[in-house]
């Protein structure tokens, strides 16, 4: 074997003992609750707990807004851009990179001065009110992740003449966004949608900071009190990130038979 | 009365005028090409027409109605671009049916019609198909189906063989003819490759920097070029400097050759330098050819193609090249041989810049 090849493979190695040692001892440990023998009981019981659900649920639930409205401010925002003003791509570029730069404590407390119960738009004096408030503070989060993922999909069709086929053919803006372009970027548009589930479902400090019930505060307040079932729900957690992670790949695969090139 | 009438038509992008005073008339049925180079301005002018681009000045009116303030949905004009531009995520009749769908047409008459133009393009067997599951050739047809479907008044067609491979378009071409006369929908047709243009138009607009250099047959335009640039871009021309020798007599002299022209060069001056124009295909070197007029000159280079033969000469300081079929006796002219070129005098084109 040439030596360049046994260091690839020495890397690989590295990094997967790296990755999965913890992953698999974690695993081990969250087996162990009842003494002497592996079993599920640490699984049963954070499945058991009413508080796993109901938050679990919250942060579902959340995470189908965050996507839905994400999508339909992403979509025609990564369309206009490509249409009619590709001059403002580097500002759009850099206004969704922004969350990864600015920390999301600071965000959340910008969100709090602004929108607190004495302020002009009251988001937080209400639960409905704080809730949108997290659902908008998400969509802020997943921007950088959707904005990439709709853009990249745009590219590999041609949006300009489709738009202009479309046009010709009698149809107008509604009709052309949602029949000719949303189903030919479907494959961005679930992308971004399962990197956003992802992200929902781990987010910690938006929703502790504005006080709701979601996944993210549980996972901390388990991990503080209890022995076994943190082990057992983040295994739980990494099983949920890495559905999402294979349904993105199939949906990539499914996006590459789609566009027609002469 | 014309169907398509584009009057003082200009364009500008920023400081850049890319159309200048544009005119034309196009009848009803009729098959009009805009040919010249890439930035010539003749995609510009199709897309005023289609309604994607406003005019700065000027307006565009089909069957008298004024255009201008028309949105392009609401021109009733079909449109085949040069990459397909099919929908992806419909299949061929969902593509074909997409226009008809738009109007609100009812399903029974969508399918029929759907039915006609997948006929008419030879593509039934493939209506479920999606885009990515066919050639070029096949996606091309698609579309003109697609752009035919809702019945238009205009049908434009922006480079559409342009990405396909040269048999393709050699046989694409003469169907969208046949169509199109079946049809007998108003066409216009940009293109920059000059034989699809001479062989399926039956007017050709010949562009240059934004102007139309020459409107006429495909016969008029080559064999009558108004400018320098028409004739330097349509066919292979052989442009000749020659002395003005006689303007009462119309006779020039190109080296040692005193030639008379057919056109009349009174306004000139005698030793005035004007530039002749001879298609290669004109000359001959056979002695029992039809001619009335002589061009003596040395062979410079000979070249075999198959089935012609491209011979160089040089009379007086000027390269002249023709080309002659090839017969299994003819021998090849060498280099240095000295020959005779004749021709008809009404071949020799005055050309004017």
């Amino acid at each position: 074997m040439k030596p360049s090849k046994i260091l690839a493979w020495t890397a690989i190695a590295v990094g997967v003992i790296y990755f999965f040692v913890p992953l698999i001892g974690t695993f081990e440990f969250s087996m162990r609750m009842r003494r002497g023998e592996y079993s599920f009981d640490a699984y049963q019981s954070v499945f058991a707990d009413m508080q796993f659900r109901s938050t679990f649920g919250f942060s579902m639930l959340m995470a189908l807004f965050t996507i839905i409205l994400g999508m339909l401010l992403i979509v025609p925002t990564a369309y206009w851009v490509r249409l009619r003003l590709p001059q403002m791509r580097p500002v759009v570029e850099f206004i969704t990179l922004m969350p990864l730069v600015i920390p999301a404590i600071v965000i959340v407390f910008g969100y709090l001065r602004l929108y607190n119960s004495s302020s002009w738009i009251p988001f937080t004096g209400s639960t409905q009110g704080t809730n949108i408030l997290l659902v908008f503070s998400y969509i802020t989060l997943s921007l950088p992740y959707m904005y990439r993922s709709v853009d990249t999909a745009m590219r590999t069709i041609d949006v300009r003449t489709l738009t202009e086929a479309a046009e010709i053919l009698g149809a107008k803006w509604p009709t052309i966004l949602f029949r000719c372009i949303f189903p030919n970027v479907m494959s961005g548009v679930l992308s971004g949608a399962f990197i956003t589930f992802a992200i929902v479902m781990g987010e910690f400090t938006m929703a502790a900071l504005l006080n709701r019930p979601a996944f993210g505060p549980y996972l901390q307040l388990i991990g503080a009190n209890r022995a076994y079932e943190p082990a057992a729900l983040a295994v739980i957690a990494f099983a949920i990130t890495w559905l999402s992670m294979g349904l993105l790949q199939i949906v990539s695969r499914f996006g590459k038979l789609a566009p027609s090139r002469p | 009365m014309s169907f398509l009438v584009l009057q003082n038509i200009k364009k500008s992008f920023g400081q850049t005028q890319v159309v200048k005073d544009f005119n034309m008339s196009i009848d009803k049925g009729e098959f009009v090409s805009f040919l010249g180079p890439s930035g010539c301005g003749k995609t510009t002018v199709l897309r005023m027409i289609a309604g994607f681009e406003s005019p700065s000045d000027g307006t565009v009116t089909i069957n008298g109605k004024n255009q201008n303030s028309l949105k392009t949905s609401q021109r009733n004009i079909g449109m085949v671009f040069q990459a397909y531009a099919l929908f992806p995520n419909m299949n061929v009749f969902d593509n074909v049916a997409f226009g008809l769908k738009v109007a609100g047409m009812a399903k029974p008459d969508i399918e029929s019609r759907v039915k006609d133009m997948l006929k008419l393009i030879h593509l039934e067997h493939l209506a479920d198909r999606y885009p990515y599951q066919m050639s070029g050739g096949q996606q091309q047809r698609v579309a003109l189906a697609r752009a035919l479907a809702p019945k238009p008044q205009v049908l434009l067609l922006d480079e559409p063989l342009s990405a396909l491979d040269a048999k393709i378009r050699v046989s694409l071409r003469e169907e969208i003819r046949q169509i199109q006369r079946q049809l007998g929908i108003t066409t216009v047709f940009v293109t920059h490759d000059q034989e699809e243009a001479l062989s399926i138009s039956d007017r050709i607009v010949v562009m240059n920097a934004g102007r139309a250099d020459q409107i006429g047959t495909p016969s008029d335009i080559y064999n009558r070029p108004a400018t320098r640039f028409v004739a330097s871009f349509v066919g292979t021309l052989n442009i000749i400097e020659a002395i003005v020798s006689d303007p009462a007599a119309n006779t020039i002299r190109i080296g040692d050759n005193l030639v008379t022209l057919r056109e009349p060069i009174a306004a000139l001056k005698n030793g005035d330098t004007v530039s002749i124009a001879l298609r290669p295909e004109a000359g001959s070197m056979s002695e029992t050819a039809k001619c009335d007029t002589m061009l003596s000159g040395k062979v410079v280079s000979s070249h075999f193609l198959g089935s012609v033969i491209r011979t160089k000469l040089d009379v007086g300081g000027s390269q002249i090249s023709f080309d002659m079929f090839n017969s299994p006796d003819a021998a090849l002219p060498q280099p240095g041989e000295l020959v005779s070129l004749r021709f008809m005098a009404h071949d020799l084109l005055l050309v004017r810049e």
